[in-house]
């Protein structure tokens, strides 16, 4: 997996949540901010989606095919569900399922590349 | 949506309980995706750890629905995913350990669900007591 393209992915979901936890604390719900934010963490995970796919097609294979495939589709569908439970949620809650969704995929990614490189 | 009658339970699908059904349907998610892959390619090599996976995911969306439903048979259904998933991790965390030929691959609840950050011993713990709480604000 591109390594540019990863962190940029990890600090974006990270800062999403970072936000989204301070909106929770301050008892406001999920604000267009905040779903932009998990729009463009969908936007970088398809990116990445993509760039993997090819490279597998190439050859260059995850050490553990399973594990890899597990995380990676979950990543996926893990921003649009995010934001469709958040905006139904208009409380502090929102933000908390905000928060958890971005942190989820900061850490999912950090473990897809791990898994990735065995 | 319409209010509930007086007498019906809280709803657990609202509020922190929001929080839940996501997590809840983000594992469901995390587990069918791996357990389906498994199962799609490599069923031969530890069939019991992969359908134990795809239970855990079964499990974990059905818990999903019941508490995003709520009411009386919504909460019933949660109630007990939530008590099958807690024994569920518990005796597959410890059998991972002490009899670890049975599991020769990593299911969702190996080692109480270490390659999930624990999240799923946490999990139907939490969903219990919200079970809980949300159970004392009724007359029934």
């Amino acid at each position: 997996m591109a390594d540019g393209l990863v962190t940029t992915l990890i600090i974006v979901a990270l800062v999403v949540a970072g936000v989204s936890a301070v909106m929770a604390l301050l008892n406001r719900p999920p604000n267009l901010l905040q779903v932009a934010g998990l729009a463009a963490v969908e936007a970088l995970l398809v990116v990445q989606a993509v760039t993997a796919t090819a490279r597998m097609f190439s050859g260059d294979r995850p050490t553990s095919m399973a594990t890899f495939v597990g995380y990676f589709l979950t990543t996926l569908l893990i921003p649009p569900l995010a934001a469709l439970l958040g905006s139904a949620e208009r409380s502090r809650w929102g933000s908390a399922i905000v928060a958890a969704a971005a942190a989820v995929v900061a850490v999912l990614t950090l473990r897809l590349q791990q898994v990735w490189h065995g | 949506m319409a209010d509930r009658p007086q007498s019906a339970p809280a709803r657990t699908g609202t509020g922190p309980g929001r929080v839940l059904v996501a997590v809840y349907a983000f594992f469901a998610v995390a587990a069918g995706a791996r357990a389906g892959w498994q199962l799609a390619t490599r069923f031969d090599e530890a069939p019991v750890a992969y359908l134990l996976s795809l239970l855990a995911a079964v499990i974990y969306l059905v818990a999903a629905v019941g508490l995003a439903v709520g009411g009386r048979h919504g909460r019933r259904v949660a109630w007990w995913c939530c008590s099958f998933e807690l024994v569920g991790v518990l005796t597959v965390g410890t059998a991972s350990w002490l009899l670890p030929d049975v599991f020769p691959r990593a299911t969702v609840w190996s080692a109480y669900g270490i390659g999930y950050g624990f999240v799923p011993l946490v999990l139907p713990v939490l969903g219990l007591l919200w079970l809980r709480r949300t159970r004392g604000t009724s007359s029934s």
